[in-house]
């Protein structure tokens, strides 16, 4: 690509400044809320993304985008509320860093992770889009399999301190999982008659019900959120804890970058998804940590990696909508319908006619992540003092409106029951030392496991030796056992000395 | 599992239920005029907002393709269309909700696409029976199965995709096993002694990425979907007596032509269904449905507004209610045939 034409398109995305602020802030308040993602509010405004230009509807959405991913991981931090899956990993660490009183350096840092995630991975995206479109040509059935185990691991780290209870949370999470349809004969299992548990358990009102709801109830239980040195600390705080934030973000520059790297590869694998880039991204950053026992307990790392890696696979997944025509995922789908509807030539001929349209949406995504920078940054200051509002004031506002949140990915009324049941349970598992987190990992990654698992399996005739069948697949293989011994052998060298 | 016995779908088609399904829509178009007349002075129908419920998700290929009819339907009728959503279920919960809990007024219509819906309703054991609780009074778009490979495939031709299958397992990839597409392969293989193996990816999309990515051989799905790919396809074969858009789909021959065989027409016609109820009670409503229906199609109106949906309108077609019935049940004997293929154990 010449410096003229790269020049031409960043010019053509930044005419539409004023459209990529409107969408942004739109974008960061429905991510915010859980249930009301970008797919859902892309199909809303369907009638004026049908109605305007081409290029105005692709910036639109675009930057809607991506700023949902960044506005997930806000109630993720402030309430232990993920706005999306692809957030649930910030809750581990971010949501412990607000209730010491950290909120606004951990707003601050999900903010320069998803912003410098989203804008590295975007750029690397403009210069790269043909070579990361062919990482769907290597990571097949098989090689997914293994990507998501390494998610899956996660339950291991979680249970380290209470191993018993972790597994139990991770097993019921995977069964839970396994609820629907099943994959290859669509035969419903589990669900007790109920139809709208056909298509499995709907993870929105799942991930509601257990973080959203049963952490309202916990609340109920005190009268801050917070801890006394927190409410203390949130109380002083002031520009100072923004600079602060900003400052334990770019010291770990890279960690950034490398862990966005895993979002943008997963996020170019169609169907892959938010949440397990993220979940991945997490347990590779504690893998490679040299203080993986910080993790859990309000560690920036573990707020910065699945932030970054959340933002890389935004960028990762409009690559094979644009490269193959195939949406990476359902807001991407939406995407499809509406330059399909524009008449906009999708796949490799887009390249070729209409180029500026191609790289223009990371063009368009370059300049958000600008904007959202200078527009969201201020907010965290205003935004952690959430966290000083009275629980009882906090906990129904959070309980009505997640629960319209669980509504309206589907409109059943079914989904708010869903969200109930999961409230009680996970406020029983945490009055009883159980992790919330295991069960979504195990909710979210259990069917894409079993969906890959049985087609590598139906590919290749019942041979389970297919899974050893790839040389991509046995080099992830040796890393995951890898991911695995190597902290056990860290430890044990630790004891011993 | 809770399995169904053999050919309980096809019981279920009951020579009773026939009978009226087609009656009912002959007698309704025969005396269609008179009843009008009477609808337009005793009735008043439409006096309000239809009601269309949409089995799929919103934005979806039946969700457009409904609005694009409808948008002239709705002129000709002087009123207006709202729609709801019910997915899930492969197009169960969408029917079992219209049966149970939408009133047979002919002011509540289902909007579906009855070949994988009659596949569903064979293979999935719902709690409403065709056609005694609902009927499709008129298919209006067409959505047929095609077989492709990706562009730089090995596979220049059916024929070529078959040999390999008579040495090798052929992998195609598709959207759900109860599929028409699937079936379509299913036929091929009997026909031919071919091993052909349907892996199902949960959705057109990842259907056509893993044919595009090497994952699998070829890709059985639907026409209109496959066209946004088309450029980097080629298109091997159709389950339609002819090719509605050969200069989009490198002039792939039907399957009939190509293999001398009698399969038969095998796709997703959309169309519009009604609560048997509604047909009994009031003929009259229905009568205008169906003339107001044809009236929409043959003004041209219906081409434009589909063009404006960025679908292709050389699907739509007008199918009345016989053949729709007709097409229904075909399906469901196809999906009993080939039962064991499309249901666990």
């Amino acid at each position: 690509m010449s410096l003229e034409l790269l020049i031409d398109i960043f010019l053509g995305a930044a005419s539409y400044w004023w459209l990529i602020l409107i969408a942004t802030t739109l974008g960061i308040i429905i991510g915010a809320i859980p249930g009301f993602g970008a797919q859902n509010t892309i199909i809303m405004l369907l009638p004026f993304t049908l109605a305007v230009q081409v290029d105005m509807a692709l910036t639109f959405m675009v930057a809607l985008y991506v700023a949902s991913h960044m506005g997930s991981g806000i109630p993720a931090i402030l309430l232990n509320i993920p706005g999306t899956g692809g957030a649930a990993a910030t809750t581990i660490d971010g949501y412990p860093m607000a209730k010491k009183g950290m909120a606004q350096q951990a707003l601050v840092l999900t903010f320069v992770a998803s912003t410098l995630g989203g804008f590295f991975t975007a750029f690397i995206a403009i210069f790269a889009i043909g070579y990361l479109a062919r990482i769907a040509f290597f990571l097949h059935s098989v090689e997914m399999v293994v990507i998501m185990l390494f998610g899956i691991t996660l339950i291991a780290v979680i249970a380290a301190k209470d191993p018993l209870k972790g597994l139990i949370s991770g097993i019921i999470g995977l069964l839970i999982g396994a609820i629907g349809a099943d994959h290859i004969y669509s035969a419903p299992r589990a669900t007790f008659g109920f139809l709208e548990l056909y298509e499995g358990m709907p993870i929105i009102p799942a991930l509601i019900g257990l973080f959203a709801i049963s952490e309202a109830l916990v609340m109920l239980e005190k009268r801050s959120m917070l801890t006394a040195e927190g409410r203390e600390r949130m109380l002083r705080a002031g520009w100072r804890e923004t600079l602060e934030g900003i400052q334990m973000a770019l010291k770990r520059w890279t960690h950034i970058l490398w862990t966005s790297l895993i979002g943008l590869v997963v996020g170019a694998v169609p169907g892959a998804g938010a949440s397990i880039g993220s979940f991945v991204a997490y347990q590779q950053s504690r893998l490679y940590s040299k203080t993986p026992e910080a993790y859990g307990t309000g560690h920036p790392e573990g707020v910065l990696a699945p932030e970054a890696a959340n933002n890389g696979v935004a960028s990762g997944s409009l690559i094979p909508l644009l490269v193959l025509a195939v949406p990476g995922g359902t807001t991407a789908a939406v995407m499809l319908v509406v330059l399909s509807y524009h008449g906009v030539p999708l796949g490799p001929r887009l390249f070729v006619e209409d180029p500026g349209l191609a790289y223009g949406v990371f063009a368009t995504m370059v300049l958000s992540y600008l904007i959202m920078m200078v527009t969201i940054l201020p907010m965290s200051k205003y935004l952690s003092r959430v966290t000083l509002v009275g629980t009882t004031i906090l906990a129904p506002i959070i309980i009505g409106f997640t629960l319209v949140g669980a509504f309206s990915p589907r409109a059943y009324i079914f989904d708010m029951g869903v969200a109930l049941t999961f409230g009680v349970l996970g406020y029983l598992m945490r009055k009883t030392g159980y992790h919330v987190v295991a069960m979504l990992i195990g909710i979210i990654l259990g069917p894409l496991l079993e969906a890959n698992f049985m087609r590598a399996l139906r590919l290749s005739g019942g041979d389970s030796m297919v899974f050893f069948s790839s040389t991509i697949g046995n080099v992830l293989w040796l890393m995951l056992l890898a991911s695995i011994l190597l902290p056990l052998y860290s430890s044990w060298r630790r004891n011993r000395a | 599992m809770d399995r169904k016995t053999p050919n309980k779908s096809t019981t279920r088609l009951t020579r009773r239920g026939l009978i009226k399904a087609t009656t009912l829509g002959g007698a309704g178009a025969l005396f269609a005029p008179a009843l009008v007349g009477r609808a337009l002075a005793q009735d008043d129908f439409p006096s309000r907002t239809m009601q269309i419920l949409i089995p799929t998700g919103e934005g979806g290929g039946v969700d457009r393709s409904a609005r694009a009819f409808n948008a002239g339907w709705g002129e000709i009728l002087g009123t207006g269309f709202e729609y709801g959503y019910f997915p899930g279920a492969a197009g169960q919960v969408g029917y079992e909700t219209f049966i149970g809990r939408r009133e047979p007024d002919a002011y509540n219509l289902l909007y579906g696409a009855i070949g994988p819906e009659m596949i569903m309703y064979a293979t999935q054991n719902p709690s409403y029976t065709f056609p005694d609780d609902y009927v499709y009074f008129g298919g209006v778009n067409a959505d047929d199965v095609v077989i492709w490979v990706a562009e730089d495939s090995p596979f220049q031709t059916l024929e070529d995709l078959i040999e390999e299958g008579q040495s090798r397992r052929v992998n195609f990839s598709g959207s759900r096993l109860p599929h028409p597409a699937s079936i379509a392969v299913f036929l091929l293989a009997e026909e031919t002694g071919a091993d052909f193996n349907v892996i199902p990816y949960g959705g057109g999309n990842p259907a056509r990425s893993a044919a595009l990515t090497g994952e699998v051989d070829a890709c059985c799905t639907h026409m209109g979907s496959s066209l946004s790919v088309a450029d980097q396809v080629r298109f091997l074969t159709v389950f339609q007596d002819e090719n509605r858009v050969p200069g989009l789909t490198n002039d792939a021959l039907p399957v009939n032509e190509i293999m001398g065989t009698d399969f038969p027409e095998l796709g997703g016609l959309r169309a519009f269904a009604i609560h048997t109820a509604a047909i009994e009670q009031y003929p009259d409503r229905v009568a205008l449905l169906k003339e107001t229906m044809l009236e929409n199609f043959e003004s041209g109106r219906y081409d434009a507004d589909t063009l404006d949906q960025g679908l292709t309108p050389e699907f739509n077609v007008f199918v009345d209610q016989e053949a729709c019935t007709r097409s229904a049940m075909e399906m469901v004997e196809l999906a009993n045939r080939f039962e064991h293929l499309l249901r666990d154990g």
